[in-house]
């Protein structure tokens, strides 16, 4: 199957090292302390972050740190086919754990000791990058929850075929059984937090797709940042400042 | 010093330089990375500038992230809390922390204050009732060290927080900590008396509870 035509363009019309058109809106959940609703092209993620507040479990209270928790559901409606049971199963419960790990390397756990912060996840239409999504909708919900960071944590996909780097790839071409290279990174500090693959690249093909995937990351980390500083304008607009 | 009034009007986003640590110390909604002694921010909001007192031997100003949503305070040890008591036993009563020094918290915590944490003289002597009573507004400080477990006390010399404490510990073992305000059997709020009595304005019933010592 051809997943980059002759002339340079992917199954979407898209250039290999093109993403798809991204769209954040903060606040969707009033009741949480933070939320956010992020798209990349047709996948949609929402996050809601409680906290920090008291430790539900006592057992897993942390003296001098707040402890993350994380949930990453799918939606039933999410894919084509409706999933008959979208929560606890392993790949579910992997992403929870990739999304906490990643989260934790930058929220400031140090400032809010004995206390929990809950980060749930959900994928409303996955279209192929939900990992991504998910991490960038997550960043912003923390960011609107006014939780102390280190940096931002943006994330991209990138992937490899018909021997092309292809940047940010949708459900066909993921599941197109080419490499799948998911990356995180902190943009200002220059750290990556999260490296992702499944199947094999060679050692010099993996180092420009990891390289694109970072470009894709820094440009998902300008628009955060553009919304951020948009809402945070709004909002002062709106209490008269 | 035009430039730096351009730059207090900014905005900022977590993870944005602030300055050098040489030049600006870090202050709430920043931090200092040890690797390249940079400031950052970490929180989403305006930047600000607070100039040091004269007095001070660090003459470097302070910058800070002044964000628009604060998340919810977090007890620490030594700070003054609010609560409100829910139950009162033979040797502890447990309490509802809801604010935490003049902020109140989102969700609420859970505290308890010990009979030998009530007062500061006689602690073994202390009755529970007659100094607490449900539904009382306490100030009360967080203990230093939480040290749930007894047994480990005996074999240990140095007091290490342990990670199996099921609550904040209290303590209103000073003068200005303690009862702030209760209310009497009648339904009346009272007026102190003493710092062992309450008085209802309705009937004229004396209570005893451990007050606190308000005012200068």
């Amino acid at each position: 199957m051809e997943y980059v035509s002759p002339e340079g363009l992917r199954l979407d019309g898209r250039r290999p090292m093109e993403m798809r058109q991204l769209r954040a809106e903060l606040g969707a959940v009033s009741r949480a302390d933070g939320s956010a609703v992020f798209e990349m092209g047709n996948t949609k993620v929402i996050a809601a972050v409680y906290g920090p507040r008291e430790v539900q479990n006592r057992s897993q209270q942390i003296n001098d740190k707040a402890l993350i928790r994380c949930e990453y559901t799918m939606a039933n409606f999410s894919t084509g086919d409706r999933l008959r049971r979208p929560k606890g199963d392993r790949r579910s419960t992997e992403i929870s754990l990739v999304i906490r790990q990643t989260m934790e390397a930058c929220i400031m756990t140090h400032l809010m000791p004995r206390s929990q912060i809950d980060i749930f996840v959900q994928v409303l239409q996955a279209d192929g990058g939900t990992r991504s999504a998910c991490i960038n909708a997550a960043t912003l919900a923390l960011a609107d929850a006014g939780i102390p960071m280190c940096d931002l944590v943006t994330s991209c996909s990138a992937g490899y075929l018909n021997s092309t780097p292809l940047l940010d790839l949708n459900y066909v071409e993921d599941s197109a059984g080419g490499p799948d290279v998911t990356v995180g990174i902190l943009p200002k500090l220059d750290k990556v937090t999260l490296l992702q693959m499944d199947a094999k690249l060679p050692m010099d093909i993996f180092e420009n797709v990891m390289q694109l995937a970072t470009e894709g990351c820094k440009a998902v980390a300008n628009y955060i940042r553009e919304v951020l500083l948009e809402n945070t304008k709004q909002l002062e607009n709106r209490r008269g400042v | 010093m035009k430039e730096e009034e351009e730059i207090e009007i900014e905005m900022v986003t977590p993870g944005e330089v602030l300055g050098k640590g040489s030049e600006v110390k870090a202050g709430k909604g920043a931090y200092l990375s040890p690797d390249n002694n940079t400031v950052f921010a970490s929180l989403t909001g305006r930047r600000s500038l607070v100039h040091p007192s004269p007095h001070s031997p660090d003459q470097r100003p302070t910058v800070e992230v002044i964000g628009h949503k604060a998340h919810g305070p977090v007890p620490e040890p030594g700070c003054v809390v609010i609560a409100r008591v829910t139950k009162v036993m033979a040797r502890m009563a447990s309490a509802d922390i809801m604010c935490v020094g003049s902020k109140s918290v989102r969700e609420k915590f859970s505290g308890v204050i010990r009979q030998q944490d009530v007062r500061a003289t006689e602690i073994d002597k202390v009755d529970m009732h007659s100094s607490f009573r449900p539904g009382d507004i306490v100030k009360a400080s967080v203990v230093q060290c939480n040290n749930a477990n007894p047994r480990h006390v005996t074999r240990l010399y140095l007091l290490i927080s342990l990670g199996d404490a099921r609550a904040y510990y209290l303590s209103t073992a000073q003068n200005e900590l303690g009862v702030v305000s209760a209310e009497s059997m009648a339904g009346g709020t009272m007026v102190p008396v003493s710092w062992t009595e309450m008085q209802c304005p309705l009937t004229g019933q004396i209570e005893q509870r451990k007050v606190a010592k308000v005012g200068a």
